[in-house]
């Protein structure tokens, strides 16, 4: 027996053309969904993704991988919740196993303020339908046995928000099924293909300068995930209210199953989920000053050690086997950035995700697509335009369980 | 990845001691006259820039001096700068 040389899924050399339709900036989850709905929807296959790396090198690949639905305000939720169902859709469309795994989010509540916010939340979700509900103690302890909800801990367990339809998704297959599903369309996948500038004459974008020469587009889309609002100033002048922070993550050597849950706590600033592999993928902790770093620090793996054995005692003298971190374009209420045509025809910004880049790809990809296809700004993308920071209009993403700490 | 800050008073001290206060926009605008679009641009819009970068910083678990330093967001280290620094490189 010889095994055939394994072909890549996608086209990973297109011939770059002078002139495209539409240019998407990063080679990220948004602008792979939005090249994978613009073909599949609109028609539109004369596209060129434009990636300075590699795709997934960025915040596609460096995520925790855990999916939900669980915001705070009404005009948020309804994108997550669509994203959340297009998974198992996905799956099937571009028949690509993207290992969706519908565990259900715990979010851990340690203080009588965590829990009315909680309870806020799970009211605003079952209004809009998305499966949300407040567990007592007891009940989280029967659910998660690993679990230490004795007055013990340092910040006791008072309760926790449970969503059963969030869960993990495999991160990296959702990047090479999308590649997949858009090159297969016709989709020019460029990697190794950096943007040096956008051109505009007369308020109109002409196209992108690239390393490798110049690209005539009459629409550009700008999503490079926590670079964006770097490059949005280098190229245009135009300053965004954005912070790209690192946010670490890290992993655990595998153990036998033990969370079938992910379990998330703001107080302890953690997140952790069991993959399928057995590892206890954690992480959660910003360094809350800008940088470009993608570096962890000794500070946080010790923070994250003592925090993680506290809430989860069993997992004493587990040790850590591989930690990274990724940017996270953090905006002030929390909620992204999708505008376009302002100031330039032509020209669509989608970023300051933050660390919430993973969970929404798929449906923001969908009608970020329709935007570019029809120049019309679909209903749903009417809350994030860039206006609503002048106008004082922040959203109040930041009023959400997870915020709340043992202090407020 | 830890990196030290030199705080004015105290010296070269651990950059956790500190927090990041912003980047440096210039004087806060006159309030008398001030629109809501001025005052975004002062509080909220950042340059972002992939470099060297001057920025507030206020020294927390020490001396509470406020002070400006340059620092290379790419590596988190502090950049000596004479007179007002180099021009910024994004």
């Amino acid at each position: 027996m010889f095994l055939l040389p394994s072909t890549p899924l996608w086209d990973t050399s297109p011939p770059l053309k002078s002139s495209y339709d539409a240019v998407l900036i990063g080679g990220g989850l948004h602008s792979l969904a939005t090249a994978y709905y613009l073909a599949r929807d609109h028609g539109m296959t004369n596209v060129a993704i434009l990636e300075r790396r590699f795709i997934g090198y960025g915040g596609a690949g460096r995520n925790t991988a855990i999916v939900r639905a669980n915001q705070r305000t009404q005009e948020n939720v309804p994108l997550y919740q669509e994203a959340l169902d297009l998974w198992p859709v996905l799956t099937r469309e571009l028949d690509y196993n993207l290992m969706f795994y519908n565990c259900g989010n715990l979010n851990l509540c340690h203080s009588e303020a965590a829990v009315t916010a909680a309870r806020m939340n799970i009211a605003s979700a079952q209004f809009q339908g998305v499966g949300s509900e407040f567990l007592a103690p007891a009940d989280v302890k029967r659910m998660v046995p690993a679990l230490d909800v004795s007055d013990r801990p340092r910040h006791p367990i008072h309760g926790a928000m449970f969503h059963p339809p969030g869960g993990i998704v495999r991160h990296d297959a959702v990047v090479w099924g999308l590649a997949k599903g858009a090159s297969e369309q016709g989709i020019h996948i460029h990697q190794q293909t950096e943007v040096t500038g956008i051109r505009a004459v007369d308020g109109k974008i002409q196209g992108v300068e690239t390393s490798r020469g110049t690209i005539n587009s009459p629409r550009v889309l700008l999503s490079a995930g926590g670079y964006s609002a770097g490059l949005s100033h280098r190229f245009l002048g135009v300053r965004l209210p954005i912070s790209p922070l690192t946010i670490q993550a890290m992993v655990t050597q595998p153990l036998k199953p033990l969370l079938n849950h992910v379990v998330s706590s703001g107080a302890y600033h953690v997140y952790c989920n069991q993959t399928l592999k057995g590892e206890i993928a954690t992480g959660a902790h910003m360094d809350p000053w800008p940088n470009y770093t993608t570096q962890t620090t000794a500070h946080y793996l010790k923070h994250q050690a003592e925090a993680l054995t506290d809430i989860l005692p069993c997992l004493r003298g587990v040790r850590f086997m591989r930690h990274w971190a990724g940017l996270a374009d953090m905006t002030p209420d929390m909620a992204p950035i999708i505008d376009g045509n302002d100031p330039v025809e032509g020209y669509y910004l989608n970023c300051g995700w933050g660390y919430f880049g993973f969970k929404s790809c798929t449906s923001t990809g969908k009608y970020v697509a329709q935007y570019l296809a029809t120049g019309e700004r679909p209903e749903i993308l009417e809350p994030f335009r860039l206006s609503r920071y002048k106008q004082h209009r922040l959203m109040g993403e930041t009023a959400g369980a997870i915020s709340y700490t043992p202090w407020n | 990845m830890s990196f030290l800050i030199t705080c004015p008073t105290c010296g070269p001290r651990k950059g956790y001691e500190f927090r990041y206060g912003g980047e440096d926009k210039g004087p806060r605008p006159d309030e008398a006259g001030l629109t809501p679009e001025e005052w975004v641009e002062y509080v909220h819009m950042n340059r972002c820039v992939a470099g060297v970068s001057k920025e507030w910083w206020f020294h927390r678990d020490g001396c509470s001096a406020w002070f400006t330093i340059w620092r290379d967001t790419r590596t988190n280290l502090q950049v000596q700068v004479s007179n007002d620094g180099p021009e910024e490189q994004s």
